[in-house]
């Protein structure tokens, strides 16, 4: 299992780090939630894509 | 509309007309720029693998020549498949490439090995993403075989950079490649067999099929923690497009890797659940069967209408069409290996009974019946596509 900020998960399929499992950490935004998401859940397919290309052959 | 727009949504309608297994008015060609096309150029293998835009660059002049002359549909990309300094960077194990570890004109070669242990099973199966970055990528890393170190960290920052260099140039090719010319994508996006994800990077195939007789279980429940993966790879690497079918090679499950009964048991479940998953999320996946699925035919036709596109390579074509026919487009049926030792007029004596057999009603899409090898000459790939619309106007 990972462990990250004293939480162990499971990451589901098609994340590294969900946006669920950062927004439960930071809490309330002050601002524009979405854009913060948006990019949060393109780079994390991306580090997804990363991951799994090794075993994509 | 330009010119190359009109070009394009002529041979889009073309193509999208034989995915959903009607009749167009001309049986859609399929080629691809392969490493075939570089012993032509005065570049060796090398220089193509590790100077993306050279690859690029030669993709594109294979193109002008060959479409100044030529007419054909779908494109199935250029030369570059990898991009080797990303492997450089984490001291990979896992390929040789020309210029490194092999004579600069050499393709490169895919170094099987046991990356999984047997004892692993349970670990990847809880938890398949973490196990793989934590536990694989160390393993087949020389340069991030101690996470947290300065080596290990510099390795995967220079690997994740190389990563999206890479994708940046190959969607660079493709925009050129599409936009100037006017063609269609054959597929967009990349995923796998469950079977063949783990036996072919993970265990290997001596790995897999002593599993499948001494840990039976365990490959099962491997397989079934890696079909939401496969699905979910297969929407992320396309970017969420559902146009195009999803390239998926199919490796261990052509005949006769597996018996018809380990077959059913093993390979089937899995990779009709992914397709299942990818096709209700309404993306088609391109089933790259390469050899011979031939006693398959009659299990692959349990899978929902036109959810895949058939390549055909040394699966029976006359009991393809009847069992598919209608239901599924078929693609292929041109021997690679013709492609290599035979001559033009045999490609298109050949190309013409793939149409008469395969494609007298629709739903077939000339092309070679896999991927074409680095020795094929180039007058065949062209005959193939002379072939094609001499014989494939309806």
């Amino acid at each position: 299992m990972l462990t990250t900020s004293g939480n162990e998960f499971i990451p589901e399929a098609g994340t590294c780090v969900s946006w669920k499992i950062k927004k439960d950490e930071l809490g309330e935004l002050p601002g524009n939630e979405e854009m913060v998401k948006k990019y949060w859940d393109m780079l994390d397919a991306f580090a997804y894509s990363f991951i799994w290309f090794w075993v994509q052959r | 509309m330009s010119d190359k727009q009109k070009l394009f949504q002529e041979r889009l309608a073309r193509y999208l007309t034989a995915l959903d297994c009607g009749k167009p008015d001309k049986v859609p060609i399929s080629f691809s720029v392969g490493e075939w096309a570089v012993k032509y150029t005065n570049s060796t293998l090398q220089e193509v693998y590790y100077d993306i835009e050279k690859g690029n660059s030669i993709t594109s002049q294979v193109l002008d020549e060959t479409l100044s002359a030529l007419d054909f549909d779908v494109f199935g990309g250029g030369i570059s498949l990898w991009w080797p300094p990303m492997f450089d960077v984490m001291g990979s194990k896992l390929y040789k490439f020309p210029g490194i570890s092999l004579e600069e004109n050499s393709t490169f070669q895919y170094v099987e090995e046991e990356y999984m242990k047997a004892d692993d099973y349970d670990e990847f199966t809880a938890n398949p993403t973490g196990w793989l970055l934590t536990k694989y990528l160390p393993r087949i890393s020389e340069e991030f075989s101690e996470p947290g170190s300065y080596r290990s960290c510099v390795a995967l920052i220079k690997s994740a950079a190389a990563f999206a260099m890479a994708n940046n140039s190959a969607a660079k090719g493709w925009e050129s490649w599409l936009g100037q010319h006017g063609l269609v994508p054959a597929g967009t996006g990349f995923s796998k067999a469950p079977f063949d994800t783990l036996g072919d990077a993970l265990r290997g195939m001596k790995g897999i099929l002593l599993d499948i007789r001494r840990r039976p279980e365990k490959v099962l429940a491997a397989c079934e923690a890696i079909i939401p993966h496969n699905i979910a790879y297969g929407m992320i690497t396309a970017q969420g497009d559902t146009t195009f079918p999803c390239f998926m090679p199919l490796h261990r499950g052509a005949y006769p890797f597996l018996s018809l009964e380990q077959w059913m048991k093993f390979y089937w479940p899995s990779l009709k659940a992914v397709i299942e998953g990818l096709w209700a999320q309404g993306k088609r996946t391109f089933f790259f069967a390469e050899g011979d699925w031939t006693p398959y035919i009659e299990r692959i036709a349990e899978l929902p209408d036109k959810s895949i596109l058939f390549i055909i390579d040394k699966t029976d074509p006359v009991k393809a069409k009847k069992v598919f026919g209608g239901r599924f487009c078929l693609y292929g049926g041109v021997p690679t290996t013709l492609l290599t030792y035979g001559k033009p007029k045999e490609v298109k004596e050949c190309a013409k009974r793939m149409i008469d057999e395969l494609g007298y009603d629709g739903g077939y899409v000339l092309a070679p019946g896999g991927v074409v090898m680095g020795d094929a000459k180039r007058e065949n790939m062209l005959a193939l596509i002379e072939a094609g619309r001499e014989y494939g106007v309806y």
